[in-house]
This record gives structure tokens, sequence and C-alpha cells, in this order.
């Protein structure tokens, strides 16, 4: 991504004004979220209705939150103002932090999410970074999966591989080649923008040990059947 | 993982809404935590902590108006109010660390990202604490000041290779280089870099380097750190140290603008940044520094009464200079020095007479002469020299300075440097207006630039030469033997290059400087008389 310049006539920078409604959006989607939760937490659901709506509300907004995230951390990156603390972290710690701030909406899903990873297993990673990837990719997961979803984490070839599986339909073909860059090609028409695949992409990509950058990768008939998503650092 | 005593556990949890105040203790009985804690703004949290020491403190970023988050962490350990043993999480809506770039001057044990569940909570206590757990032995022999068992258990720690050993190295490598073990902190940094390059391990050996005197290895790799990541803040600042150790404070005042720029919210670096700007005579540095200190001194542990003073110090500094700030500036500085002059009644006398003779300044240069000769005398009045500090009488001599009162200046100095003929600090103060230095330290650095700059022009590297001797006439403006070497090498670089006009142009202004100043008693008198000869010579030759 080429750092344009965005200017406009009026003198205006105008990546900075969106960013910085980015910001008061994602405080305000804050607040009603914590507040859904507050709610759910509550007043339960008397009818299958409710709770399905309960459920659409809570999830929306989680997506929201996620993808303003995401913005404002893609706008600090382009602006050289994305601070990296890279040290040693446990993977396993990563992953039971975001599962643990998705229990809910994993439990009104009714869908079962596993994990295997060894709790001895340290890496070098930014653990904000790569916990708001996970994030994003087991949000999306709880929406394509039928029943289950699957964390696992190996060393591999001197790389950490996490991946993500589930035993939905899968990612449709054309993802499946060079997934990072489809967010430019992507229309809007098609309802999605896979900026979550350029995201997670990026991130990956500020891991870098000697020459060599982390990546991801995306494949079909993974651990479950469906679709697997995979964050490998080096 | 150790079994928690989660209902042992004192915790606070602060935050400005109820709301969040009750999910969160709820949480927490769910835990089996019993004894909690709340607070809704810092007044509250600095209170209950300075009465009661916690294990936990939950605090969010947000706490409505004034202070946040981190300004109430900066103050409980500014005050001791925050053991060792005590975790502090900052809560807030925002990813993590990425909330506030000046969390690296005191960063909590962790970050919780709204919104929280029991789950996460549970996570994350579990780990903190645990690692607490571990670290008590330590933490007892620091208590004993007993060095060597705290090395040993944390030597153990590190090499268990489990959780809690890079947070056993972090602390082990700042012990060794507290301690002076500066070998040791190498080896411990070098290992770790062996495996992959951390930004801590880089600055941990380099912090090895300078503190050995290595100064030109340390600035090269601090450099080179804050190169790969120029949000590093902590690098920022030992590579300021490092200019500074030789004798660089232009380079450090550089080195400190640029982590400001990345970091303006940290008052403590502004601070710094002043006191480099006047100290490298740039009073529109100071000035707008000082400016902000003022501003986030309301809210901060760092901020003090002190700041105001310094703030009106560096306008008058730049009005004596000639420079015109803008106005919105002059005015504020201007209007918290009257408001400093008017709530004087808790003052000590000699802060009294500081704001007189800075008030003195500023008058006498936007030209009220009269007002200001009164200010003068009435400072003057207020306290004697004898009874005065060294701060005060710098501001007394320069006060004297901008009436005009040369003679009454040096006077002045020649009694002050009687009086602190025993302290080299206060002595270091007065060499800008001498023209040699009194101190040991400043005429140590006279002497090393002096041996440097003359080597340079010995090997006819005239500009290396040049810029070595100029780096010394900004910190001794009047030192008559510096500019003379400015002079001979400035004729050494026009015997090389008759037609550098720019040259011709320093040559004269130098000569012009010390005409002025130089009287025929002078030692350096033939040696200036000569040099002006041979500055005649090329001028009407080129």
């Amino acid at each position: 991504m080429n750092k344009a310049d965005n200017t406009s006539k009026n003198g205006i920078d105008f990546s900075t004004v969106l960013a910085s409604s980015v910001h008061d959006m994602k405080n305000s989607i804050g607040m009603l979220l914590s507040s859904v939760e507050t709610i759910l937490d509550e007043m339960k659901p008397e009818t299958p209705e409710q709770e399905r709506h309960f459920h659409t509300l809570h999830y929306e907004a989680s997506r929201i939150n996620g993808e303003l995230i995401q913005l404002l951390t893609l706008y600090r990156m382009e602006n050289g103002f994305l601070p990296l603390h890279i040290d040693e972290h446990f993977p396993l710690d990563v992953i039971e932090d975001q599962v643990a701030r998705n229990q809910l909406l994993i439990d009104t899903s009714n869908i079962d999410v596993t994990v295997d990873c060894s709790p001895d297993l340290a890496w070098y990673f930014d653990t904000d970074l790569v916990g708001g990837v996970i994030h994003n990719v087991l949000v999306n997961g709880i929406r394509y999966t039928r029943q289950r979803i699957h964390i696992a984490v190996r060393e591999e070839q001197k790389h950490l591989v996490v991946s993500i599986a589930d035993d939905g339909d899968g990612f449709p073909d054309d993802m499946l080649v060079d997934p990072a860059n489809r967010v430019f090609e992507a229309s809007l028409s098609e309802g999605a923008t896979h900026l979550g695949l350029f995201f997670a992409s990026e991130i990956a990509r500020l891991h870098k040990q000697g020459e060599d950058r982390g990546r991801i990768a995306l494949m079909n008939g993974g651990a479950l059947g469906g679709g697997e998503f995979r964050l490998i650092l080096p | 993982m150790a079994t928690i005593p989660y209902h042992k556990l004192r915790v606070l949890v602060a935050d400005d809404f109820s709301n969040f105040r009750s999910t969160v203790n709820r949480m927490l009985l769910d835990l089996g935590v019993v004894n909690v804690d709340m607070a809704s703004n810092s007044e509250e949290i600095l209170e209950l902590c300075s009465r009661k020491r916690f294990d936990v403190v939950l605090c969010d970023y947000n706490l409505g108006a004034g202070r946040n988050g981190q300004h109430v962490l900066e103050e409980l350990r500014y005050r001791g109010f925050l053991g060792p043993r005590s975790v502090f999480i900052l809560v807030s809506a925002e990813a993590g660390r990425n909330i506030v770039m000046s969390a690296y001057d005191s960063a909590p044990d962790d970050y919780l990202m709204k919104p929280i569940t029991t789950r996460m909570l549970y996570n994350r206590l579990g780990r903190l604490l645990a690692l607490k757990h571990a670290l008590e032995p330590v933490y007892q022999a620091l208590d004993r000041h007993d060095h060597a068992s705290a090395m040993d258990t944390l030597i153990d720690m590190s090499l268990a290779e489990d959780r809690h050993s890079t947070a056993a190295q972090k602390m082990l490598g700042e012990l060794f280089l507290q301690q002076g073990e500066y070998a040791k902190a190498e080896n411990l940094y070098k290992r770790v870099l062996e495996v992959r390059e951390l930004d801590w391990a880089r600055l941990g050996l380099a912090k090895a380097k300078h503190l050995q005197g290595d100064f030109d290895q340390a600035g090269q790799w601090l450099n080179k750190i804050v190169e790969d990541n120029y949000l590093y803040l902590p690098a920022y600042d030992v590579l300021a140290d490092n200019c500074l150790a030789k004798g660089d404070s232009r380079a450090a005042q550089e080195v400190v603008q640029r982590s400001v720029d990345v970091s303006p919210m940290s008052i403590l670096r502004q601070k710094n940044l002043a006191s480099l700007a006047t100290r490298n005579h740039d009073p529109a540095t100071a000035l707008e520094a000082m400016r902000k200190v003022v501003k986030l001194g309301r809210l901060s542990c760092y901020g003090g009464e002190e700041d105001g003073r310094e703030f009106a110090r560096s306008l008058a500094a730049l009005l004596e200079e000639g420079e015109v700030p803008p106005i919105a500036i002059v005015n504020e500085a201007f209007s918290s020095l009257e408001s400093l002059a008017e709530n004087n009644t808790e003052l000590l006398p000699e802060q009294r007479a500081q704001l007189l003779y800075i008030q003195c300044r500023v008058r006498a240069a936007r030209g009220e002469r009269d007002v200001a000769g009164e200010l003068l005398v009435q400072a003057e009045l207020g306290v004697t020299v004898e009874d005065s500090d060294i701060d005060t009488e710098v501001d007394h001599i320069r006060a004297l300075l901008c009436l005009g009162y040369e003679q009454k200046a040096s006077e002045l100095l020649e009694r002050l440097q009687e009086l602190y003929a025993d302290d080299q600090e206060a002595l270091e103060r007065l060499d800008e207006f001498l023209d040699e230095p009194a101190s040991e330290a400043n005429k140590a650095i006279v002497a090393e630039v002096n041996r440097e700059g003359i080597e340079l022009y010995g090997q006819g590297r005239f500009s290396e030469a040049l810029a070595c001797f100029d780096r010394a006439v900004q910190l001794f403006p009047k030192h008559i033997g510096l500019r003379l070497n400015i002079v001979q090498a400035l004729v050494g670089k026009l015997k090389a290059q008759p037609e550098d006009d720019e040259a011709l142009r320093l040559c004269r202004e130098s000569l012009e400087t010390v005409a002025a100043g130089i009287e025929e008693d002078n030692a350096q008198y033939k040696r200036f008389l000569q040099l002006k000869n041979m500055a005649r010579a090329l001028h009407e030759s080129a």
C-alpha cells in the first residue's frame, strides 16, 4: 500500500477524518456491546425467537467492533504509528483469551470449540496484534461453521503454525489463491471486502526473522472437512 | 500453575461507570474474591491506595474528566503506593498497548480490553499472580538488599525455560546493570539475542556498553535500534544520555526532540527537551516544550510550581534574543508568570526573588526599563547573595545583564565563585557567563574538545576541527581560547581554499566577537593579533 496524499482541496486529510470517526464509532460500539452482554446476562431469553434476536445483536456488534479495530490498526500501520512489541509469549494464552472473549457468542451459537496447543509451546510475536487476528478469524468461523471449530497450534520447520478449522462449506475457490490481496479486487457487490484477510496478512508480515516473514494461508478440506485458516510465523 | 488464593486477595476496581464496577465485582465474586474495594475517580483511587495495600488494581483508562488510568499508575508508583508485588491492570475499550505511547514510561503489568468476561479475567489474573508468586523469593531478597541471592534465584529462573524465564531474564539484566555487573549483563543479553533480535535485549546490550563508557559502540547500536523501531521510546532516552556523555548536547536535544515527536504526552521528555534546549541556547524550542510541560503538569505527578517559572525563563531568554514568539504563547507565559507572582504567599524568599528577576527580564525585553529596574531592586532586597541559592543567583546575573549592568554582573560572578568554591555543580551553572570555565567538569570538556580539535587540525581536517570547536563554543560562548581556535581552523581552511566566501565571513565575525571581549592584558592577546593579521592577509589576497 502506498502512502497517498489524501489531502483534499479543502485541506482536509480525509483518511485522518475517517480514522478519528472510526475511533468514536468503536467506542460507541464497545459500550453497546457491553450493554448487550449485561442484558443477556440479566435477562435470559424466553423464546427461541428472542434468543435468535439477541444472538444477531451480539454477533453483529462484535463484528463491527472487530472491523473498526482492524481499520484503525491498518490506519496506524500505514502512517507508521503502530507500535510492534515482539516478545516471547505462549500461544495457548492468546488463544484461551480469545476464546474467553467470545465465549458468549460461542455458547449462543451452540458451537463446539476445541483447542489443541501445548501449554509449554512458546513463540515470538506481538500478542495484541496476533490476538486481534485470531479474534477475527474466530468470529468469522462462528458465522460459517456448522457445529465445530478446531484451533491447533504446532511448530513446523522452525515456524509457528496456528490453524483454525471449521466444518462449514469452506472458502470459495477463487479466495484460495493469494487471499491477502483479494481486498483490492473484491467489489462491494460481492458483499465482502476480505479486509480481514488483508489485515491478517499484514500483521503476519510484520513478524520477521532475518529475511523470513510471516504469512497466512487458506485451504479447504482441513481438519474438520471445512475451511481452514493458517497463520504462519517465523 | 500455582493455585491462587482468591479468597485472600485484596482487589480494587476503578471505573467511572458504576455499571462496569458492579459487573467486574460480580465476576470477581464468581472467582471467590471477597475483598473488593471500588473507586470512581483518580482521587478515590489514590486515597484508597494510600491507606491500603492492594494485590490487584483493575483500573479503567477513562476515569472521566481529569486524570486517566495512566496518570494514576504513574502517581501510584511515584508515591510508592504500588509495591512490586502488586498487579496493576489497565482496562480500556482500545486494543492493548496502542492506547498510550507513553505507557513505555510506566507500563502496567497487563492490559485488558473491554468487554471483559469472567474467563478472561480468570486467565489473566491467574498468569500474573503466578508470576508474582514465582518471583516472591527475589522480592524477599531485594527487600533485604541481598542482591547476590536475588541474582542467584533469577539465574535459576532464567535457565528453567518455563513461562517465567523471560520475565526473570529481563529483571536479571536490569539488576546486573544496576549493580555494575556489566560483563554478566552483556552475556545475558547476547544469549537472548542469539535466538531472536528482541528490542529489550538490544537495548540492554547497548546500555551495558554505555555504562562501561564505550559511547561510540553504544551510540551505533542505539541508532540502529531506533532506526528499526522508531516507536521504541526507551532507546531514545539512553541514546540522549549517550550523546551527552560524549559532550554533544545538540545531538542529545535532537534525539529527545524525536522521542517527543513520537510521544508528545510524556512530561518528563518534554522537560528534558526544554532543559537541553536552554543549555543549547535555543529558547524557542525551550519555550514550546515548557508550555507543554505546564499543561501536562496539571494532571501529572511530575508537574510542579517550578515549571511555571521555567516557562517564563524561556520566554525571557527568547525575548532577549530579539525574537518575537507567537503572541498567544507570550500571553500564556506572561499571565502564568503574573499569576505565580500574585499567589506568592506560600513561596520561599528565594523563589519569590526568582520570580521578580524573571519578571524584570521580561519587562526589560519589552522595553519597560523603569519597571524592570524596580523589580530588580525589589528582588535584591528580598534575599541577599549569601542567603540565596544558585538558581536564584543565576536569575540575578541574567537580570543584571539584561539591564546592561555588566560591571555589577561580573562583581556578582566573582562573589559567587568564592561562595560556591566547593560546589562543582553550582560552578558549572556559572561557566556560561565566564571567559574560562570555573568547574572541573567543564574545564575537562573544554580540554578534551580542544585536544580532539587540535588533533584534527594537525591532520589538515579543518572542517571536522571546526565542527568540534563549534560544539564547545555553544557551551561556553565567552571562551576566548575556543573562539581563537575557530579562527585558526578557518585560516587553515582558507589557505587550502582561498575562494571560500562563507569561511571568510565566519572568520571575520569570530574575530569581531573576540575583539569585543578581549583586554590587552589577556594571555591570548598576542595570539589574537597574529591571527587577525593572518586573516587580513588572506582576505586581501582573496
